[in-house]
């Protein structure tokens, strides 16, 4: 599986997300389930999903699906 | 006494307007002469963190118009619910197609209406709102003696500025705004929150002073390694709702004391508007695990078993609190809302604790079967009796608290269903779905009465 549709999986387990949400244009408090709380799941999830490791600045600078997977391109995921 | 204090401002962090002095005030106005013209009848206001949510509130207040504050994300059948109940004279904030009686505005087409008691300022749902969720009913008196009494114990001067970390619907974040406008501060108005970028050029930008957090934002600080020394104007935390972990307690006040700040843990329920104690930042690091010592104008006591009260150290029982800022009452439906003051200022707290030698509460556990989602009060019978209306294939069900969650744990259920048990939850309830984690069980333990085992369920979630 690629890491789009990896990261993908991992958005939508991480936020119980429905089926009709267009995952990767989501951004950051777009919908009630990516909320604060939310956001404090999925960081968890993403580093356990591709074995990184976020530096503050990366957390609250996650704004997107599309922000989240540069990130963890960045951060060498595979 | 107004609410409005003549130094308060008000900072919208989105587009960076300030609203301070006689524009504030002019503002305030505007809205109240809206209100005015509204029929008899309490107010619904759904608020978001946004400054015309505040203006709105703070305009009904002043004005001595009964407002309800609901959070505007609720769901739809549960507004509905209340507006039946509560036939308020308008829904401020609503959006969609309104209920039947009520103009395309959501204003009530019927003049007559139960008028609210004159002490009645501020109606917030009980924390927890399950299924039927009722209002705790706040005077215009508590409200403003508790937002004195906090600001009194947390120096609150016309210098601070405070962020909204907390919703205003939610009776800490209404009191954070209470008592800064009440001391002439600035209240800086940002919807994103402690994990978005916006939120910390926010402190910098308009010099943030203060930041006050359910235990769950301690953990989130904690995942962002928060650094006081990053953000220099930033020497107050505050905590409440919630017991926080002592470890977090400690590693946070030390946090702070190496820069020369301080943190506050509180403690407090909506019933009391909402703050009933507060450990002096100069105790903290001594009491550690304490709820500190009452407010300024409160007193607790300890009931026995027998019925009996005492303040003498080292007894565990019910707390009671006793105090200027406790609620007039409950409100169901509409007819209650004239009612005047029931409890005389005393409050049965539900919560189990004990007294030191010198007057600091510990809390040690709850009467009643509560959990606590993100800070939010919830009665874990109702959960469960949510779940069993749900029409999802659930058998047996007990729901348990566990830190900031809930667990509930569900005989013979498949993942599907749980996942689809804790969205229901998370959807019916407004809450994160996080906040409720459901798991499989064969069998739940049984005492030999045949009742549930709730205290060995507790010991492994």
């Amino acid at each position: 599986m690629d890491l789009q549709q990896r990261l993908r999986n991992t958005f939508v387990e991480a936020l119980a997300l429905g089926d009709d949400v267009d995952v990767e244009n989501l951004k950051y408090r777009d919908i009630d389930e990516w909320d604060s709380v939310g956001h404090m799941a999925l960081v968890a999830a993403i580093e356990d999903e591709f074995d990184v490791q976020f530096e503050t600045e990366q957390v609250i600078d996650m704004s997107s699906f599309k922000v989240a997977l540069d990130m963890i391109k960045d951060l060498g995921a595979e | 006494m107004s609410l409005l204090a003549p130094g308060a401002r008000l900072v919208d962090a989105t587009s960076g307007e300030v609203l301070a002095g006689p524009e504030l005030r002019a503002a305030v106005e505007k809205i109240s002469a809206e209100l005015s013209a509204l029929p008899a009848g309490v107010l619904f206001a759904r608020t978001s963190v946004d400054v015309q949510s505040v203006l709105r509130y703070v305009a009904a207040f002043e004005s001595g118009r009964a407002v309800a504050l609901l959070d505007a994300g609720q769901d739809r059948d549960v507004l509905l619910g209340l507006v039946e109940r509560f036939r308020p004279a308008a829904v401020l904030g609503a959006e969609g197609e309104p209920p039947a009686g009520y103009t395309a505005e959501w204003v009530r087409e019927d003049a007559a209406g139960v008028v609210p008691h004159p002490d009645l300022a501020v109606l917030l749902p009980t924390s927890g709102s399950t299924g039927n969720p009722k209002f705790v009913r706040l005077s215009r008196q508590a409200v403003l003696a508790n937002a004195e009494a906090i600001a009194e114990v947390l120096g609150i001067t016309a210098d601070e500025v405070a962020p909204t970390s907390l919703p205003l619907h939610y009776s800490y974040g209404m009191s954070v705004l209470n008592s800064h406008l009440l001391r002439g501060a600035t209240v800086v108005v940002e919807p994103t929150g402690v994990m978005g970028r916006a939120f910390w050029t926010a402190v910098d930008e308009h010099k943030i002073t203060s930041l006050a957090g359910v235990p769950y934002h301690y953990e989130m600080l904690k995942r962002l390694r928060f650094d006081p020394a990053k953000y220099p104007s930033l020497r107050t935390i505050t905590q409440a709702g919630g017991k926080l972990r002592e470890d977090l307690v400690v590693e946070f006040n030390e946090k702070m004391l190496a820069v020369g700040g301080r943190m506050y843990v509180m403690y407090g329920q909506t019933e009391a508007a909402p703050r009933m104690a507060t450990v002096p930042a100069e105790k903290l690091a001594e009491k550690i695990g304490s709820a500190g010592p009452a407010l300024p104008g409160g007193a607790f006591s300890i009931r026995l078993e027998d019925g009996s009260e005492t303040s003498d150290p080292d007894v565990v029982g019910e707390v009671l609190y006793r105090g200027p800022n406790v609620m007039m009452g409950y409100a169901e439906s509409e007819a209650e809302l004239s009612e005047p003051d029931v409890r005389g200022g005393l409050l049965e707290t539900g919560d189990l604790g004990r007294l030191d030698a010198d007057g600091y509460l510990f809390i040690t556990g709850r009467l009643k079967r509560i959990g606590k989602v993100f800070g939010n009060r919830v009665n874990l019978d109702d959960l469960e009796q949510m779940l069993r209306g749900s029409g999802l294939d659930i058998g047996a069900a007990a729901a348990v608290p566990a830190g900031d969650k809930v667990v509930v744990w569900a005989e013979n259920c498949a993942a599907d269903t749980r996942k689809a048990a804790a969205k229901a939850l998370s959807e019916k309830l407004h809450m994160h779905v996080s906040g409720f984690d459901v798991r499989d069980i064969d069998a739940l333990p049984l005492l030999p009465s045949g009742k549930i085992d709730y205290r060995s369920l507790e010991g492994r979630a």
